[in-house]
């Protein structure tokens, strides 16, 4: 099957990348054996839960060059949906994180029509204001726990039916799941014909156009890739979280946040939003349990992200990647 | 004979300018077309019509007998039209061989087939020394031999070419000119050739159209259209009585 071959298809990429990137999925797989704390584990978890958050976004955000500032709520549907047919259906996450993600689908089709008829910063514009009105209505909503948002009910035993249990090790692996199947999807992603045709619109819509591409419908279609990665880590979220509100899952802070993963790591390349990730994730972590502690200092992470996305605008807009690929031609990698 | 394009009485205004003032005229299935005329006499204004990126303002066209007035570009180029733009810009992340495998990739899903066919397009429009390059490195002749291979890929029947041999040098010129003959003869596409090079554009095309101010002001075979007294005054002037006189003398 052609397919088949294409998902695992990674000739194109340079053997030290692939000796690289397969030295860090064998740490990926042993990292719940090696001895390490709870905040460790914590910030691996969070690693992962960002790289597909930013593999997601960088379909349409790298691959096709649509800057996107509302994934916070996809993430929100997601996780809200997984959590009301819990608490007032009992069913299990394996049902309710598909059905959360058909949900986020069929919203990103609502929004993505009108907003995909913008172009560049308008558009970006419009995404930001969309996911805060779905914040503000998930807010007043009673059924979904208005402004409190909604406690996951305990299993009394821990089930992989549910995702419930009693140690992160085994969230991990479940993640550590997703995030292969994840980047192997996306490898097969950008060589298939949807992905050619977004870098062509991302090339130049107008040419995109004259050789049979619906620029229109291509992005749109994108756009519920996106969503369906990063609604389906919302539904991981509820359940490893246990707790959710909508000030948090759907807030601005965490668009951004998805946002910078391809950004940072490099923008429209398979490494992009795993590199983003595992150098803000730690910083993240690591800013968080510092400032946590001192008054006075909360929002100064915002103001660092304000800055690395600064810097990068300015100096690569290609990130962390780009850097690489640009000391790689002239000879130095 | 049978007509696969034809204009009847198109109308372009932008505002106040009329750029393209009641055209009509068709192209036989297996022409080669040539269509000059001065700057700014609209032109490209009628590719862009043709193919569906400015509604026009009155008229109607047909392709293949069906009517494409007012279709959608990608919808214009699925049917089996496709053109080439006068400027060419390509930034970004794709190499040659992947350009041309956009265009291919409107007839299948399967990238195996998409491969092939961009690269059998590629050896015959000479562009193999480039595979790997981003466009954006390119030569502009090599630039402009993407752009041909990418609207070729989509398998057109008919190609609207738009001043493919502008700024290039002789050589760069008798190369495309052989190009764009095999491109016709060989594939059997029907071409329209937009030109300001005029020993390419007089040698190539069995009927020439000329544009002056949005209107069509002379029509006819190479020869007619060089002697042509309308079109010399309005258009060519002295400065192609010149080069034809050069051109005459190579041959
Ligand atoms: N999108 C547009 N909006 C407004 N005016 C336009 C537009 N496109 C073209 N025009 C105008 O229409 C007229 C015809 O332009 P067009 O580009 O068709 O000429 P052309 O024959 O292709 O010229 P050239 O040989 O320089 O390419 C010009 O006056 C031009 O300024
Ligand atoms: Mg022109």
């Amino acid at each position: 099957m052609e397919v088949i071959r294409n998902i695992f298809d990674l000739s194109d990429i340079p053997r030290k990348d692939l000796t690289v990137f397969g030295i860090f999925s064998l740490f990926l797989l042993i990292f719940p054996l090696i001895p390490h704390s709870s905040f460790a584990m914590a910030t691996m978890i969070e690693f992962l839960m960002f790289s597909l958050y930013g593999m997601g976004w960088n379909t349409i955000g790298g691959y096709g060059g649509q800057v996107d500032l509302g994934k916070a709520q996809y993430a929100g549907i997601g996780a809200f949906t997984t959590a009301v047919m819990l608490i007032h259906w009992n069913i299990p996450f394996w049902i309710s994180a598909p059905v959360g993600m058909i949900f986020a689908i069929i919203w990103s089709f609502a929004i993505g029509y009108p907003l995909f008829r913008m172009r560049g910063h308008y558009f970006a514009i419009a995404t930001i204001a969309t996911s805060l009105v779905l914040l503000d209505v998930f807010q007043s909503w009673n059924f979904v726990g208005a402004a409190k948002g909604l406690e996951l009910p305990l299993k009394s035993m821990p089930s992989l039916l549910y995702l419930q249990f009693r140690s992160d090790t085994y969230y991990y692996y479940i993640l550590l799941f997703l995030f292969f199947f994840g980047f192997f999807y996306i490898n097969w992603f950008r060589k298939s014909r949807l992905g050619f045709q977004l870098r062509a619109i991302k090339d130049n819509e107008e040419v995109a156009r004259s050789l049979g591409i619906n620029v229109h419908w291509c992005k749109i279609k994108t756009y519920a890739i996106a969503t369906s990665f990063v609604a389906v880590v919302g539904s991981f979220h509820a359940c490893y979280n246990f707790n959710i509100d909508p000030e948090d899952i759907m807030s601005l802070d965490l668009s951004i946040l998805i946002a910078m993963m391809a950004m940072v790591g490099g923008a429209g390349s398979l490494w992009g939003p795993i590199i983003g990730a595992a150098v803000l994730i730690p910083l993240k972590s690591y800013l968080g349990s510092w400032l946590g502690g001192k008054e006075g200092l909360a929002g100064l992470d915002l103001v660092i992200y304000a800055l690395i996305i600064m810097i990068i605008a300015a100096f690569e807009p290609r990130g962390i990647w780009g850097i690489v690929e640009k000391a790689r031609k002239r000879g130095k990698i | 004979m049978s007509a696969i394009l034809q204009v009847q009485g198109v109308t372009k205004d932008f505002g106040g300018l009329r750029a393209n003032d009641n055209i009509s005229f068709s192209v036989e299935k297996g022409e080669l077309l040539g269509l000059i005329g001065p700057n700014g006499a609209g032109k490209s204004t009628l590719f862009n019509c043709i193919a569906g990126v400015h509604p026009v303002t009155a008229g109607r066209i047909f392709f293949e007998g069906k009517e494409i007035t007012n279709l959608k570009p990608h919808q214009v180029a699925r049917l089996g039209l496709a053109r080439t733009f006068q400027i060419f810009v390509a930034s970004g992340d794709l190499s040659v061989l992947e350009n041309i495998m956009v265009g291919s990739f409107l007839r299948t899903r399967s990238r195996k087939i998409a491969r092939q066919k961009a690269e059998e397009i590629l050896v015959f429009m000479e562009l193999q020394e480039h595979v790997d390059q981003w466009v954006s490195e390119l030569p502009v002749a090599a630039q402009k031999r993407v752009a041909m291979a990418t609207a070729l890929a989509t398998q057109p029947r008919m190609l609207l070419l738009d001043e493919v041999a502008a700024g290039l040098n002789p050589t760069e010129i008798d190369q495309m000119m052989g190009l764009i003959r095999q491109i016709h003869d060989d594939r059997g596409i029907t071409v329209v050739l937009i030109e300001h090079v005029m020993e390419l554009v007089m040698n190539l095309s069995q009927r020439v159209i000329v544009l002056e101010s949005g209107k069509i002001i002379a029509e006819g075979k190479p020869e007619a259209i060089k002697q042509n007294p309308e079109v010399i005054k309005a258009y060519l002037g002295e400065r192609y009585v010149a080069k034809i006189a050069e051109a005459e003398g190579k041959a």
